[in-house]
């Protein structure tokens, strides 16, 4: 039998719960039924029991004196496969029918045993969730010592398997050890382990000083092979040390200082200090050398994250600050959020290290855009964000740098004066600079002496830290030129990959717009320039390469109007400078927004910075962006149009010649300038003519399905320039396109309630029409035959009239005749009695 | 009356350009008149007696009809070539230039009446300015109000007039509207 068939055979699931006899309950109709057919039932009592349990239990063809050996053998195996079976997957007994593959394997339905279930369920209610390795962010003590105890726990139910001797470049007295242990069996060595790393904490925590030298076992025990084991370990470490450091950076006494002789109490402090210090650097060198290990990494970035951000003024915070700064573009979402949130803690809280570190640590970034060529993730500028600077510090600075000067200057005065005077006082001279001398040494030990910060070093940290970030900055912003300008010479080679080309771009400009009171004025002239060419499109040149040139989003080149402007707004404003190209582009970008795509805010932030804030516009320009809006705002989303209404109005408020707007009499009159026709297809707000038009967008508008746009629609179209009433306006943009957001979902299902209501409604008008036609039906079935009656009525009485005429005719052509035939007779007379004349004349 | 030769033609176009920029091309396309005519008529330039006119194609036909010496003026005149062959833009280009600028400088009220007077722009007058002049090139004089005063060149860049003192020179005076009462008969 052996090995070779169990490899093949899958054993079946483990046979059902056994049952004894005696439970078995027989009911009546089954022994009535066995009794009426015996035949039947016959074959039960000829089983042959013997073999049946030997087919079952696989013992069928082995001899009777090997059997023994053979269960035997089989217990065993059974318990290591257990053993086994019992980390990674575990059978179900219940539920585990087997599926039989094409290729006639079976597989059992296995699932992956619960990591530490019974764990949790040992230590109960009281501690918070999630495993050993998490969560331990803040602890307290207490919770400290309980995680101590579970990790002991852990280590326990981990420490079934078996672990290899220990390395062999331990102490000769733990090498002892050792041997000892050797004797033990895995279980009890595991268990051990874990009592000693719980036990040797809680003694370091209790009192570290007696008890330093239990760091190095501590440290023993975390380079151990098993993962768990050391994870345990650093974890355990990072607590101790994260109590024990003291709030000062340690010193390692020189070779002079050794020599001296000193007290018990130092030379315990001196020892003291030492061990910790090498212990920690053991103990930093263990976890870098580790990061790089897969399943160590979310561990030791989280062990050394911890560290930074506990005790960020200890030695070799270099060392952690270049892991965490490496980290920040981790692929993995937790490690890259921890590493964010230490380094803007350290650059919040600069207190505890007193700068050194924020320095440090945006040197770094610096650097690290440099190397990568600014291909990195967006979180590595982000975190420039929660710098702060603190300007009182350059203020005050000033008048001292000025008093410098003065002083400097009376020096000078000084020196041309004393040579003539300096024969004769040559004393009074000498007198005087030792007390100079001896004032300065005083100073300089009350400088010492005294805690507080020396301002001037802080300064210079400060401008450090500056220069380090607007390096970074401007190193982006030359990088997407550069990038730009080399896909607009290569065309339309590389858009598709352009979206994503600039990751760092959008945090950089957030930066600057952020820090741009703090940029040199010497620079600014560069950067408008750069930031022109951004929002250009990357571009400056027109013409057929525009399209091709549109490597940055509708969001980015806003942002980028944006910036320009707060760093006009910062520095310049003493002089009102006019950035016209920035308006221009603001003005092509409007048709170029689209609402899924872009952010409805960053336009609402431009709108507001560039058209609002501004104090005066040429009377072409704003007419022409007061059209623009109009018409963007016909067709776009309601949030986007209410911040554009409101920018509209606030425009009109301010130019009361764009009022002729809207007159409804389209040309402008004597206002609209040299350009008599509204081009909509301009490019330049001064060339669009829009003077010449009407804002009939608002007359739209005011019918708008949205009752707060049709309001600000019929308001607009209410300030004629007829009565000219100061204008206030409340609204910015920026609020009224993020209320209308925020309402927008309310106002959805308000229109969905209010259209079933409608429904409801048109549901009663639809049954009061089929009520009224049915009454029609009716009325009309009833007065049929009067309605025949009447059509019969008017028949007749046309016809009566069509008779009456004809009869009239007659009538008149009758009495016509008549009327001739008596002229004809009266002719006829008078003729008779002239022939009887005329006869008579001729008789006579 | 004759159409400007090359070499006139580049002058005026160059001082154009220090103006307008690009807009320079919506002065030569410029439609001459409007209605339903398929063929709206174009604009261009005339030279006749040293000065350069800015003219309608159909007046052009039309004033071929009076003898050279006869024709005083026809269209805008817009600048007069100097004996040294150099082109001048004079006052009357103004509203071509205004139109079509790209640098600006707005000057307060108060330092108004000096600039029509033939002064200088200087630095405390100045009330707004366009980003990126450089120095040299051709700026428009407005008053806050919008309205063209005048033109000019740039004596420093946007950038240098923020540390200028407020009796710097900011824009060179060349020509302004005050020249209408000041120099009629040259006009």
């Amino acid at each position: 039998m052996g090995k070779k068939q169990k490899q093949k055979i899958i054993l079946p699931p483990e046979l059902p719960p056994e049952i004894l006899e005696d439970e078995i309950e027989v009911s009546d109709e089954d022994l009535q039924f066995v009794s009426e057919n015996r035949d039947y039932a016959g074959f039960v009592s000829r089983l042959d029991t013997h073999s049946i349990t030997k087919h079952v239990t696989r013992v069928a063809d082995v001899k009777e004196d090997d059997l023994e050996a053979l269960y035997e053998k089989r217990l065993r195996k059974t318990s290591v496969v257990k053993e086994n079976e019992d980390k990674g997957l575990q059978l179900d007994p219940v539920d585990a029918l087997p599926v039989k593959t094409l290729d006639g394997k079976l597989y059992y339905r296995t699932r992956p045993k619960p990591e530490n279930g019974g764990d949790e369920n040992e230590v109960g209610g009281g501690e918070k969730g999630g495993g050993g390795n998490e969560g331990i962010i803040k602890l307290t003590k207490v919770e400290r010592r309980a995680k101590l105890k579970k990790s002991k726990r852990e280590a326990k139910k981990e420490g079934k398997k078996l672990s290899k001797p220990e390395e062999a470049e331990q102490a000769p007295q733990v090498a002892v050890l050792a041997e000892v242990k050797e004797d033990l069996t895995a279980e009890e060595l595991f268990e051990s382990k874990k009592c000693k790393l719980a036990e040797l904490g809680m003694a370091l925590l209790a009192d570290p000083e007696s008890n330093i030298k239990s760091l190095k076992e501590m440290l023993q025990i975390a380079r151990d092979d098993n993962p768990s084991i050391s994870k345990l370990g650093f974890l355990s470490l990072l607590a101790v040390f994260k109590d024990i450091i003291p709030g000062y950076r340690i010193r390692l006494p020189t070779e002079k200082e050794l020599e001296m002789k000193v007290s018990k109490e130092i030379k315990k402090m001196r020892f003291y200090e030492s061990t910790l210090l090498s212990a920690y650097k053991a103990y930093l060198q263990k976890l870098i050398a580790s990061e790089k290990q897969p399943v160590f990494h979310q561990v030791v970035v989280r062990c050394i994250c911890n560290l930074l951000d506990a005790v960020p003024h200890f030695n070799c915070c270099e060392i952690l600050l270049e892991v965490v700064v490496r980290n920040l573009g981790s692929q993995d979402v937790v490690v890259r959020k921890l590493c964010c949130a230490t380094i803007k803690s350290l650059f919040t809280n600069e207190g505890k290290h007193g700068g050194v570190a924020t320095v440090e640590a945006v040197r770094l970034i610096a650097n690290h855009v440099k190397v990568n060529n600014c291909q990195l993730h967006p979180d590595f500028v982000e975190v420039f964000m929660s710098l702060s600077f603190d300007e009182d510090l350059q203020r005050r600075e000033v008048p001292d740098d000025k008093s410098k000067v003065k002083n400097k200057k009376n020096n000078k005065r000084k020196s041309i004066e004393e040579p003539s005077q300096l024969q004769q006082n040559e004393r009074k001279k000498n007198k005087k600079e030792l007390m100079l001398k001896t004032r300065k040494e005083v100073a300089a030990e009350y400088k010492a002496a005294s805690l507080a910060p020396d301002v001037m070093e802080k300064r210079r940290m400060q401008t450090e830290t500056i220069s380090a970030v607007f390096e970074t900055y401007f190193r982006i912003l030359k990088h997407t030129m550069m990038f730009t300008a080399v896909s607009s010479e290569a065309n339309a080679s590389s858009i598709g990959g352009a979206s994503g080309a600039h990751p760092l771009l959008a945090p950089c400009l957030k930066g600057l717009g952020k820090f741009s009171h703090l940029i040199d004025l010497d620079y600014i002239g560069d950067l408008m320039n750069y930031l022109k060419r951004l929002a250009g499109g990357g571009s400056s040149n027109d013409g057929p390469s525009q399209k091709n040139s549109n490597h940055l989003t509708v969001t980015e080149r806003l942002r980028c109007c944006i910036v320009a402007f707060r760093v006009m707004r910062n520095n310049l404003d003493a002089l009102n400078v006019d950035l016209q190209d920035f308006f221009v582009q603001l003005y092509n970008l409007i048709l170029e927004y689209r609402p899924g795509r872009d952010q409805g805010e960053v336009l609402a932030e431009a709108l507001k910075i560039m058209l609002c804030d501004d104090r005066q516009h040429d009377m072409q320009k704003a007419a022409a962006f007061v059209k623009r809006l109009a018409t963007f705002s016909l067709s776009i989303g309601s949030a986007e149009s209410m911040a554009a209404l409101v920018t509209l109005k606030n425009l009109l408020q301010k130019n009361i010649k764009c009022r002729n707007l809207l007159e409804n009499d389209a040309g402008g009159g004597s206002v609209s300038g040299s350009i008599s026709i509204y081009q909509p297809y301009a490019m330049d707000p001064n060339l669009s003519g829009a003077l010449a038009s009407v804002l009939w967008e608002i007359n739209l508008l005011s019918k708008h399905y949205h009752p707060s746009i049709s309001t600000a629609a019929s308001s607009i179209a209410g300030m004629n320039s007829a009565h000219n009433q100061v204008y206030h306006a409340i609204l910015s943009p920026q609020q009224a396109f993020m209320d209308l957001l925020l309402e927008r979902e309310s106002f959805n299902s308000k229109s969905d309630t209010q259209k079933s209501s409608s429904k409801r409604k048109r549901g009663n008008g639809t049954s009061i029409l089929a009520n009224t036609e049915l009454s029609s039906n009716m009325s009309g079935s009833i007065d049929e035959n009067e309605v025949s009656k009447k059509l019969g009525d008017h028949f007749m009485l046309l016809r009566n009239i069509k008779e009456n005429e004809r009869l009239r005719d007659e009538l008149d052509r009758a009495t016509l005749s008549l009327h001739l035939y008596d002229e004809y007779k009266k002719q006829k007379k008078t003729a008779s009695t002239k022939t009887k004349k005329c006869k008579k004349l001729l008789n006579a | 009356m004759r159409p400007l030769d090359e070499a006139e033609t580049t002058a005026v176009f160059e001082k154009l350009f220090k103006f307008t920029g690009n807009n320079l091309k919506n002065i030569v396309e410029n439609p001459s008149h409007e209605g339903p005519d398929p063929n709206p008529g174009r604009y261009c330039f005339r030279l006749h007696k040293n000065r350069v006119y800015y003219v309608s194609e159909s007046l052009v036909k039309r004033a071929t009809n009076i003898a050279r010496p006869k024709l005083v003026s026809l269209g805008t005149c817009i600048g007069k070539f100097t004996h040294g062959g150099k082109f001048h833009l004079t006052i009357q280009a103004l509203s071509l230039v205004a139109a079509n600028a790209r640098h600006k400088v707005w000057i307060k009220p108060t330092s108004e009446m000096s600039f029509l007077y033939g002064n200088h722009v200087l630095k405390g007058g100045l009330g707004r300015i366009t980003d990126s002049i450089a120095p040299g090139d051709g700026v428009v004089v407005y008053s806050m109000s919008d309205v063209p005063l005048g033109f000019g060149v740039a004596a420093k860049s946007t950038q240098d007039c923020r540390k200028l003192d407020p009796n710097g020179i900011v824009v060179l005076h060349q020509s302004d509207i005050g020249e209408y009462l000041r120099m009629e008969d040259e006009l």
